[in-house]
């Protein structure tokens, strides 16, 4: 029950960097590749606030969400706005996340840094298996996220509003629908979760500057594997990859964690190309 | 004509080169009376740990070339030392090695940066005819015939590993777990370890290796658990060690952890809580494997001597793992003093007398034991010491 604890907590850390990917996607149908390097500065920002200034924890989250937020904002300034193609895209926000590691190597070093939790890091057993407070915190708010955003996109106009944008841009353009501005806020949105959930995803990995490239690749696998726009799909795609790393390096070896990982992102993409929870769409041509 | 003309091109050509094996000669720019000039390479404007290393190995060959002048310089040169930031970047380091020789030659150079500047920069000092000493070894730097006027400072994974199982029998350890990273260090350590190990009749149970990148040991522990090991030996630095520790506490295993030097090297364990975890549950069953200089209690007098001159010029960023610019001025000038010479092939050569390596008044290192089949030091298991960590002050473990 260990390795399954352990498992799910690597894997509700994928999907929250995944769901960050799915809020641009939805958006604007583009990758923010930098979303991870956005997690690790909210857990650096989570250090600073919690060890360097000793703040409450409350004013840290709201400091870490209000920051990150800021610096998404300007990436979307930056790197998105003035490039019109998408391809490219994918470019500029590869280059504002080399940017964010060098950053963050300057301000705080290449040593990982404790960040603490706030229930405590004392591991504890829990049906049959032992864990860490946090790593029990991040799998509920995984799960508390994707049910949050699926309420919120369902019954509010703004979500509404997304959701038409991501069937269609040009339709919901026409409906009145300010698609760059949502766009932009949505960009913003996601760089606030990243800053909300980087002290708790901090605390299970220590702030350190590999995080961020630590977490992206996984996390674009998640989304593959659940299907790119679907959130549900993230919990089940982190929840796969985690364990799958998990018992692959229990069994098998460390070397095949990685192995066992995209012999499933693979076997899933020829089975359903577009993921588990999306399905593949027809065109007139 | 022609013929007029060729006999004046040959003429000239001929004197070029008697010339250019005139100027082959010479030791270096400075000449026999003159200063003997010395230059270091380290990354001191690189990120992070690399120029805490850079600045601590630059402050070591100062405080090194303050104790040489004061005794009587080398063959009676007075040592001028002349400082190259090379930002632990291997092309900035060619550019500005070529640049210097191009002044004029240096008579030594020491390499305080990775094995990637080194694998750059020997070729030019091969080619020049240059002494010189290195930290960071490559695949050949130590080999004679590749390179017979260069000598690696550090001790390898095998001189490390050597010392293990005599500690092993001290504490009555007859199992042993291994668990090393995925790097390229971490697969040659983790081989080599085993390998040491068996052959010394330990029984290694089980040998596991992470992923660097990963986020979570567990896994790999709770395997090597399940062979019940008398101790844990550890390859591991940065972040990676904090998740090891974290799973070891997690997993409720009481087993004794013997950490290599790269886990000395990692901070996490030298801070107190809350940025560190000194002091906490996580490192009680911890030690860590170091050289016995940079252990305070085990240090010898020529240690805290080394360290009183680098404390004189300046703060030290980092362990002493890395001051050997100093021991490597100390053995160029026991050389010297051997060889009546300053002549780059006569100081190689006198380098390998064992008496001369041994009358170096050296601290990093009691003695080096260069060898004629091999230039790299070759420590024995006294040189290094298993201590539970503690903070870092001065360079050393306290």
């Amino acid at each position: 029950m260990t390795l399954i604890w352990g498992g799910l907590s690597l894997g509700a850390i994928y999907a929250i960097v995944a769901i960050g990917y799915n809020i641009v996607f939805i958006s604007s149908k583009t990758f923010n590749f930098a979303h991870a390097q956005l997690t690790m500065v909210g857990a650096f920002v989570a250090y600073t606030g919690l060890v360097t200034w000793d703040l409450p924890v409350l004013v840290v989250v709201l400091m870490a969400a209000a920051a990150v937020a800021v610096i998404a904002a300007i990436e979307e300034r930056i790197a998105i706005r003035p490039v019109g193609d998408m391809h490219n895209i994918l470019v500029t926000t590869l280059g504002a996340s080399i940017l964010l590691d060098g950053i963050a190597q300057l301000t705080w070093g290449t040593q990982p840094l404790t960040v603490p939790f706030f229930a405590g890091d004392e591991a504890f057993t829990l049906l049959g298996g032992r864990a860490y407070p946090v790593e029990l915190f991040l799998i509920a708010m995984a799960v508390l996220i994707v049910v949050a955003l699926g309420i919120y996109s369902r019954r509010s106009l703004t979500g509404l509003a997304l959701l038409g944008m991501a069937e269609d841009r040009e339709a919901a353009l026409l409906r009145g629908v300010n698609v760059r501005r949502m766009a932009f806020m949505a960009f913003v949105a996601a760089g606030a979760l990243a800053g909300f959930v980087g002290m708790f995803v901090g605390s299970k990995t220590f702030a350190v500057s590999t995080l961020g490239a630590a977490l992206a690749l996984k996390g674009f696998v998640v989304l593959a594997i659940g299907g790119f726009g679907s959130m549900p799909g993230t919990l089940v795609g982190g929840t796969l990859v985690g364990l799958a790393e998990a018992y692959a390096s229990r069994y098998l070896g460390g070397e095949y964690a990685n192995l066992a990982v995209f012999l499933i992102l693979i076997t899933i993409l020829m089975v359903r190309p577009a993921g588990l929870f999306v399905r593949t769409k027809e065109r007139v041509v | 004509m022609k013929t007029r003309l060729f006999k004046v091109v040959g003429g000239l050509a001929g004197l070029a080169l008697v010339a250019a094996g005139c100027a082959g000669e010479d030791s270096g720019s400075g000449g026999k009376d003159g200063e003997y000039r010395v230059l270091v390479l380290g990354g001191i404007s690189a990120e992070g740990p690399l120029a805490d290393n850079a600045n601590t190995s630059v402050l070591s060959a100062k405080a090194g070339v303050e104790l040489v002048n004061a005794s009587g310089g080398i063959d009676g040169r007075t040592v001028k030392l002349e400082v190259l930031d090379d930002q632990a970047d291997p092309t900035v380091a060619v550019t500005k090695l070529r640049e210097a020789i191009a002044k004029g030659k240096p008579d030594l150079v020491l390499n305080s940066g990775p094995s990637t500047v080194a694998d750059a920069t020997l070729p030019i000092l091969k080619q020049n005819n240059i002494l010189s000493f290195n930290i960071g070894p490559t695949a050949t730097s130590a080999d004679p015939k590749a390179n017979p006027l260069n000598f690696d400072l550090s001790a390898s994974a095998q001189n490390q590993l050597d010392a293990f199982p005599p500690y092993f029998e001290e504490k009555g350890y007859a199992k042993v777990g291994i668990l090393h990273g995925s790097s390229s260090y971490g697969e040659v350590y983790g081989a080599a370890a085993e390998k040491t190990f068996d052959g010394a009749g330990v029984d290694v149970v089980a040998n596991e290796e992470y992923d660097v990148a990963a986020l979570d040991m567990t896994a790999q522990l709770e395997a090597i658990r399940s062979k019940n090991p008398d101790v844990l030996v550890l390859d591991a630095y940065g972040a990676p060690l904090g998740y090891v520790l974290k799973g070891i506490e997690k997993l409720g295993w009481d087993v004794p952890i013997i950490g290599n030097t790269s886990v000395a090297a990692t901070s996490l364990i030298s801070t107190e809580p809350p940025s560190g975890v000194l002091g906490t549950p996580a490192t009680k069953n911890l030690v860590m494997q170091v050289y016995t200089s940079t252990a305070a209690e085990t240090s010898a007098p020529e240690v805290a001597d080394l360290v009183a001159r680098m404390k004189e010029i300046d703060d030290i960023p980092s362990t002493l793992i890395v001051a050997y610019n100093n021991d490597a001025l100390a053995l160029v000038q026991a050389a010297a003093d051997e060889a009546d010479s300053t002549d780059p092939k006569k100081l190689a050569e006198a380098l390998l007398d064992t008496g001369v390596q041994q009358e170096a008044v050296t601290a990093v290192l009691g003695t080096y034991r260069f060898s004629a089949d091999s230039h790299a030091a070759n420590p024995g298991p006294e040189e290094f010491a298993f201590i539970a960590p503690g903070p870092l002050q001065d360079g050393q473990f306290h």
